[in-house]
């Protein structure tokens, strides 16, 4: 994020003596002699460092459907560096030649801007493949030496950003044989060295600190960059922008004016041809871990001093850190789960989860879930926060709704009803956008009110295509910016919520599963969840 | 409200193509009439956002789509001073439609000595930012001001702006920079759009006026923030110039400047005063301001050189400034190319530092800009930057995009007057 070159740099002298010198202009202002101050204020992106990309997982389906379109993209748009080579490492047996036929497939079936066939031609040549098992040495030995090639002959100068695209199950393996042939070490003449992990970051708090240790016995945390692509939408990164860039708003941000917090994730979609995936992995895993809890914080955070990554972190860190881990008696209140039966979706009769494919019959994984947290800071302590997740509900949308308090008086004593407490909904797909909901006089000689809402959608003020969470992310960790990557501490801190509940389901009696239709907003214990504190789930 | 030959309004054109389904990012008018009043405008203006639901046809003719909702982001005047000049600004606003929905009015004038009149095309032009999501819509209207109405441009564009919205004012071509004309006009924007590199001659006079409306307090309240094409094409340039200082060991080589200079395109034949110099001069300039150098001696006809008898290329320009302690010299060396005229070819800087000479070349090869830079007799790896050239509709989309001033841009825009002897 700190792509855009900041402000001219600190210039200012620094004692009282050169102050009275420079005020009784004995002395010149000299610019800051640390700083390149020829970088200040160019406006076009940063261009990353020439160097090789190392990709493991190549011939797999994110790398299909997200990372080499994503790549492409920067290409296209000239932001990848010219002196810059992909070296794509995976087990199946390609030529370099076939390889890149099959990528400049996925490229027409995936790009978000199509691609001219010279600028697909040229970014294909950067891609060379590497055969080989992870658990073989000789891959790496082959690929540390293949690397220097590269070097010599492409002046990518030593620098390596590693991206394991793999299943998680691979990733000790390959951060390990990194290890040994010494592809982790940075040279002192330059040479950097960058890791990306993509999620699952571990499937509790124990297996998550220990893939922490895996990989910080060979890199240290700055040389890490674990990939949550909810963090580089463009909506979640405008959530920044739309608390810190506005006055009006930061002052109602708190236990004083907001009665609760709504967070919704809900998808359309079954589990699709992912069935033995979400068998392990339930909605709790998948999406409430990661992304809700990545929302939750974003929302509730402080402002953070400088919009740094580790500045950015930290702020983060210390709203999950003050979400208390719920003891069982609180899980079995607090907390829901559910899966769907059979039912209806946009005009459509589909099946219930366990007769998806690659589901057990008797399946107890939770498609749904629904929460309520508290934070217990300063600025929250006794605001709610309601989080549910799920799939087969009745449409795609995900939202976080403030509901802001009512009125402390009610004044307008003859108006048919009271006018309803505002509420402002940031809606992060689909239809990004922003909704203040506020009460009105209807137009006549009586005095209803009647609620109206205001509605700002970005597809009108901005009608252009956002770039992908992945170009974003991708270029960002060339740039070395790790601002919307996720830390250790900060994974560790949300397996710290979200093990406790998984857990505790293993000792619990499951509810009758399935227990909500498809098409439907989730069991009624969801309802009676957020009922019985005298309020609702928002329609959405 | 109406002006001389003004009142009938010719109606609401009903092409078919009005009503025709909407393709993703492409832009499709969805309104188009004529009127030659003021007051025509305005009355076509508000039976366009009246209409509403304006419709597509779907495929079995029942209307489809509805458009989603007059969009605006700022106001967009354009002044083309002759109708061509107003054609293809119009070409390049269009592009933009659903990029930066704007209320774009262009405004060319045309037979200056005749009676005056006025003719104005109303436009919705509509785009499909995706499927299944509403058109953006926003408004356009060409006008040509015939006679003393062409001479009252500011006249003409004050009543039809959006209130509260900010104006840019895109003046292609030569402005009259000092005119009476401009200044009324200036007084309404907020930021004005050049493009240097266009302007006739050297450019250095219009370069002068361009910065004395920056430090004109009647001009937005002396904020008038000016965005100039030629140095906006040249942010690859000063990323690639920037990037030979990122390395630690090389960055303090950064305070030892000594030269800086300049090769461009000239033409055999142009001579003294007639290659545009705007682009060289912004590359001096940029690095003398971020650099704070102060300008001791502006640039001048090298009297050593004899290119105007020998190739007609004009003078090379030479003059010097100071950073610090250190004589820092500019130069600006026409060089004969088939480029047009004006394009820089290269950019060399040499630098000292404890008895350590950096040089640097930074030139622009096809689509790429390339630095090659030695320390001493070390040849430092070279670095590619692709820059393909940025058109108008791109420039003009990142000018929108700008909010405020860029006090880069101002520094190096007075540093450029500066050295063509302004103040």
């Amino acid at each position: 994020m700190a792509r855009k070159a900041t402000a001219t740099a600190d210039t200012a002298p620094r004692t009282i003596r050169e102050l009275r010198m420079e005020h009784d202009g004995r002395r010149k202002r000299t610019a800051k002699h640390d700083t390149n101050v020829l970088r200040d204020g160019l406006r076009l992106d940063r261009v990353p460092d020439p160097h090789v990309m190392v990709l493991f997982g190549a011939t797999g389906d994110l790398s299909h459907r997200k990372v080499f379109p994503a790549l492409a993209q920067l290409w296209r748009s000239n932001l990848l560096p010219q002196d810059w080579m992909l070296v794509a490492v995976g087990r199946r047996p390609y030529e370099d030649e076939t390889f890149r036929g099959e990528i400049g497939k996925s490229l027409e079936q995936f790009s978000r801007v199509p691609l001219d066939t010279e600028v697909a031609a040229q970014f294909l040549s950067r891609i060379v493949y590497h055969q080989g098992d992870f658990v073989d040495y000789g891959t790496f030995d082959r690929l540390a030496i293949r690397l220097d090639a590269i070097d010599a002959e492409h002046g990518t100068r030593g620098h390596r950003l590693f991206y394991l695209a793999t299943q998680a199950s691979a990733f000790p393996l390959i951060v390990a044989q990194l290890g040994r042939t010494g592809l982790d070490h940075e040279m002192s003449g330059g040479g950097w060295r960058r890791i990306i992990i993509e999620k699952p970051f571990g499937r509790d708090l124990d297996s998550a600190k220990r893939l922490n240790r895996e990989v910080g016995r060979v890199f240290r945390e700055a040389q890490v960059y674990r990939i949550d692509h909810y963090l580089g939408k463009e909506t979640v990164r405008n959530l920044m922008v739309f608390r810190f860039g506005n006055g009006i708003f930061e002052p109602l941000w708190n236990r004083r004016y907001v009665d609760h917090v709504q967070i919704t994730m809900a998808e359309s979609i079954g589990v699709e041809e992912r069935g033995s995936f979400y068998e392990e992995t339930g909605a709790t895993r998948d999406v409430v871990q990661n992304h809700l809890l990545q929302l939750l914080s974003l929302v509730a955070m402080e402002p953070p001093t400088t919009f740094e990554a580790d500045a950015l972190r930290d702020e983060k860190v210390k709203v999950l850190r003050a979400i208390p881990a719920l003891s069982p008696a609180e899980i079995s209140r607090d907390v829901v789960r559910g899966q769907y039966g059979p039912g209806w979706v946009a005009a459509e009769a589909v099946k219930g989860y366990r007769a998806e494919h690659e589901v057990d019959p008797d399946s107890e994984t939770e498609t749904f879930l629904a929460a309520r947290l508290q934070i217990d800071d300063w600025r929250w302590s006794g605001v709610p926060f309601y989080l549910r997740a799920g799939k087969r509900l009745p449409k795609r949308a995900t939202e976080i709704a403030i509901q802001f308090k009512g009125v402390p008086h009610r004044l307008f004593q003859d108006a048919a009803v009271d006018p309803e407490p505002n509420l402002l909904a940031i809606r992060i797909q689909p239809d990004e956008g922003i909704l203040l909901r506020f009460g009105s006089k209807v137009p006549g000689l009586g005095l209803d009110i009647r609620t109206v809402t205001m509605d700002f959608t970005y597809g009108s003020a901005f009608a252009v295509d956002s770039p992908d969470a992945y170009e974003t992310l991708l270029l960002d960790a060339m740039l070395g910016d790790a601002s919307l990557f996720t830390r250790a501490d900060e994974v560790e801190a949300a397996w710290s919520i979200a093990t406790p509940i998984v857990e505790s389901w293993v000792n619990d009696p499951e509810p009758k599963l399935p227990n909500y239709a498809a098409g439907t907003w989730g069991p009624e214990a969801a309802d009676d969840l957020i009922e019985r504190d005298g309020r609702r789930w928002r329609r959405i | 409200m109406g002006v001389a030959g003004g009142g009938s309004e010719r109606g609401l054109m009903d092409a078919p193509a009005l009503n025709a389904p909407g393709i993703v990012g492409q832009p499709a008018l969805r309104w188009s009439s004529r009127t030659d009043s003021l007051a025509g405008i305005e009355a076509e203006l508000a039976r366009i956002w009246r209409s509403a639901p304006l419709t597509t046809e779907g495929v079995d003719g029942m209307p489809e789509r509805r458009i989603a909702a007059r969009t605006s982001v700022l106001n967009l005047v354009v002044i083309a001073r002759q109708p061509e000049l107003g054609e293809r600004a119009a070409a390049v606003i269009r592009m933009l439609a659903g990029r930066h929905p704007s209320r774009t009015l262009i405004v060319s004038s045309a037979d200056p000595d005749g009676p005056s009149w006025l003719d104005a095309h109303i436009q919705a032009h509509c785009i499909l930012p995706r499927e299944n999501a509403p058109e953006t819509c926003a408004e356009f209207i060409n006008l040509i001001a015939g006679g003393e109405t062409g001479q009252h441009v500011a006249a003409i564009v004050a009543p039809l702006l959006v209130h509260d919205l900010p104006v840019t004012l895109w003046w292609p071509g030569d402005p009259p920079l000092i005119s009476r004309q401009a200044l009324d006009l200036l007084e309404m924007a907020d930021r004005l759009v050049v493009d240097g590199s266009s302007w006739s001659g050297d450019g250095v006079d219009r370069l002068r006026a361009l910065a004395a409306l920056v430090d004109d307090r009647d001009l937005a309240g002396g904020t008038l923030a000016v965005s100039d094409f030629a140095l906006l094409r040249q942010s690859r340039w000063r990323e690639a110039i920037a990037s030979c200082f990122d390395r630690p060991d090389l960055l303090p080589f950064l305070r030892g400047i000594t030269s800086v200079a300049v090769t461009y395109a000239a033409h055999r034949g142009a001579g003294a005063g007639g290659t545009n110099i705007i682009k060289p001069l912004y590359h001096v300039a940029w690095l003398a301001s971020r650099l704070e150098m102060t300008v001791v001696r502006p640039l001048v006809a090298d009297s050593a050189e004899e290119h105007d008898g020998v190739a007609g290329l004009g003078p090379a320009l030479i003059g010097s400034l100071r950073a610090g302690r250190r004589q820092v010299d500019a130069r600006l060396q026409p060089v004969a190319s088939e480029l047009p005229s004006g394009t820089t070819l290269t950019v060399e800087i040499t630098a000292h530092r404890h008895h350590q000479a950096l040089g640097i070349i930074v030139s622009a090869e096809a689509e790429s800009v390339i630095v090659r830079s030695s320390l001493d007799s070390q040849t430092l790896p070279e670095r590619r930057f692709m820059a393909p050239r940025r058109a108008d509709v791109d420039l003009l989309a990142e000018t929108i995009e700008s909010v405020g001033r860029d006090p880069i841009a101002v520094a190096a825009l007075r540093t450029a007057a500066r050295l063509v002897g302004g103040q």
